[in-house]
């Protein structure tokens, strides 16, 4: 996200001197200062946010039980004991198959929604308010909703029941082979949505003589969105996917409320790590500030990687379309 | 989108949506049915008079109020000041905001509860609003940079030359023309503090300063599991946002999709 506004910004502002020359130069000393404008925002966010890394960073070394319990120095540790802890481990598989799962679910589903929403149907803001109920109230709040729908005498289980597949039934959320699947399908529940309102959104800005044209040579409706639309979409599903990654990183509502995390940590997240770290009885906040950073870093190491490798098909995707357009 | 020339496919396109928006439902009604189990309509009344039961709403609208005066004051200022004042390194100090954009707020709550702790904040609005409109505003100073560098700078030379002072051009030129993002901004901040869970969770630990996202937990310690009851409170919470969401339908969506599409 970050790097494509470099380019954008960045050119923008190189442009005006090249142009005017002199002028724009002079004029920029005439203009009054504005340091003081940027001041309070700066000073809120990046003050906040740099000095909790920093703080992190060096509480990381520590053992400690916060407030005026000891302090004890321990190197690495912390860092150590992360990476030799299974949990951890549990929680990045986790993370990547939730990442996967419900980043594919909302590009899918997303796609399928704005489509039919972008075509003649009836009652079409009936369906939209449905699809996006999920993603404007809080996971929080809904929680308890998913909870009554996957427990042992909840509705999949009747469902289940009255299909006369009574075999199925079994505790969704109490049994460890199962409680991951739930936490990712209640994910996908809220996601779509959002996918739904960027690409629908994205739909609105092709240009209708494009598809006119694709469908004057001949394309279906699936033809035409496999081959005009989904391209144009791209840098949305780059987005969607780097607003993916790490929404999987810092998890926590929906694990939290749903599994706790559990059964014996099948449905662990990096978010409920640090969470039990920083806040239950046996808290480690020095153990809880390394799983901070380790999660720092595969945040920003991942948006980079993304963002690189989602610029460059960008570009590929847009110079063939040129071509094409120009043919 | 799909073309439906024949009356067929556009049955059979309705019936796909009708199919695909089903999951979306069974978690609703769920919920509306299991809130009247029990005691029917008196499961509502009985969360609605539970002491304490106000408190979490005027908790929410007290942090989401401020995290947006705070936010809309400070992105304004800052898109003002970079955009189209004279501040020396501007690009620097944009790239050290902009760095901040998708850390995940799981890494601030180490860090923030030990300093809250130190500082006897912990229990406090602020320990809450302050985390909530540090996250927001690099996002928010993005959006707001890009819209205001599309006003003309002529507009402002022209009250300069009038003799306008920065502070008016800032409140009679800046804030009125930038409305319009500054309303689907403003929309985003509201969802996200409305929302939020984590933040309060760890640093507003006493119920008489809990927010509604932690009313499910509150009626769990509370009445023992009483189901009904529970998604009661859970049914009375979303109306609000649903409410707004229908209403506002537009800023809502603009408001998202203005973070990716750029």
């Amino acid at each position: 996200m970050t790097t494509t506004l470099d380019r954008s910004v960045g050119s923008d502002r190189k442009r005006p001197p090249a142009r005017e020359g002199g002028h724009a130069r002079r004029r920029a000393r005439l203009l009054p200062g504005g340091l003081r404008w940027i001041l309070p925002g700066f000073a809120i966010s990046v003050g906040l946010i740099y000095y909790s890394i920093v703080y992190s960073g060096y509480l990381s070394f520590f053992d400690w039980r916060g407030g005026r319990a000891l302090m004890t120095p321990v190197g690495f540790g912390n860092y150590m004991t992360a990476l030799g802890d299974p949990v951890l481990w549990t929680a990045l598989r986790n993370t990547i198959i939730y990442f996967v799962v419900v980043f594919v679910v909302q590009v899918a589903g997303g796609t399928l929604f704005a489509a039919a929403m972008h075509s003649n149907v009836r009652f079409a803001n009936v369906y939209k308010v449905l699809v996006v109920i999920p993603v404007v109230v809080a996971p929080a709040t809904l929680a308890p909703a998913q909870i009554q729908v996957w427990q042992s005498d909840g509705t999949v289980n009747r469902v289940l029941g009255a299909l006369g597949l009574s075999g199925l039934e079994q505790s969704w959320i109490g049994q460890s082979t199962t409680s991951l699947l739930v936490v990712v399908l209640v994910g996908c529940w809220g996601a779509i949505g959002y996918g739904f309102i960027l690409i629908y959104a994205g739909m609105s800005q092709i240009d209708p003589e494009l598809i006119e044209a694709g469908r004057l040579d001949g394309a279906g409706n699936l033809r035409t969105l496999y081959s005009i639309v989904l391209p144009s979409l791209r840098p949305i599903i780059v987005s969607l996917a780097i607003l993916n990654f790490i929404t999987a990183l810092k998890l926590f509502d929906n694990p939290w409320l749903i599994t706790q995390g559990g059964p014996a940590h099948s449905s662990e997240f990096l978010g409920t790590m640090i969470y039990s770290e920083t806040a239950s009885t046996d808290r480690n906040l020095g153990y809880a500030s390394a799983l901070s950073i380790l999660v720092l870093v595969i945040a920003v190491a991942v948006s980079i990687i993304m963002q690189m490798r989602g610029r460059e098909r960008v570009a590929r995707s847009s110079t063939t379309r040129k071509e094409v357009e120009d043919v | 989108m799909f073309e439906t020339r024949s009356r067929r496919s556009r049955i059979v396109l309705q019936l796909i949506l009708t199919i695909a928006v089903v999951p979306f439902v069974v978690p609703l009604i769920a919920m509306l049915e299991t809130s009247f189990e029990g005691a029917g309509w008196r499961n509502y009344l009985a969360v609605l008079q539970v002491p304490g039961f106000p408190r979490f709403f005027l908790n929410t609208i007290i942090i989401a109020v401020a995290s947006m005066a705070i936010v809309y004051l400070a992105t304004l200022m800052a898109a003002f000041g970079f955009s189209k004042l004279r501040v020396r390194a501007k690009e620097a100090y944009f790239w050290l905001m902009m760095a901040a954009l998708t850390l995940p707020e799981v890494v601030l709550i180490a860090p923030l509860y030990s300093t809250a702790v130190k500082l006897g904040l912990l229990g406090t609005y602020w320990s809450v609003i302050l985390p909530i409109a540090a996250l927001q505003i690099p996002f928010t100073v993005l959006l707001a940079r890009g819209y205001v560098d599309g006003i003309p700078d002529a507009v402002f030379e022209a009250a300069r030359i009038d003799g306008a002072n920065t502070w008016r051009i800032f409140w009679s030129i800046l804030v009125p023309l930038s409305r319009p993002i500054a309303v689907a901004l403003m929309v985003l901040v509201l969802i996200y503090a409305w929302n939020s869970y984590l933040l309060p969770k760890v640093f507003l630990i006493d119920d008489g300063m809990g927010v509604v996202t932690q009313l499910p937990e509150f009626f769990r310690r509370q009445y023992n599991d009483d189901t009904p009851k529970i998604l009661a409170a859970s049914v009375i919470t979303a109306i609000p946002t649903i409410i707004a969401y229908v209403a506002l339908q537009r800023q809502f969506e603009r408001g998202m999709a203005a973070g990716a599409i750029k």
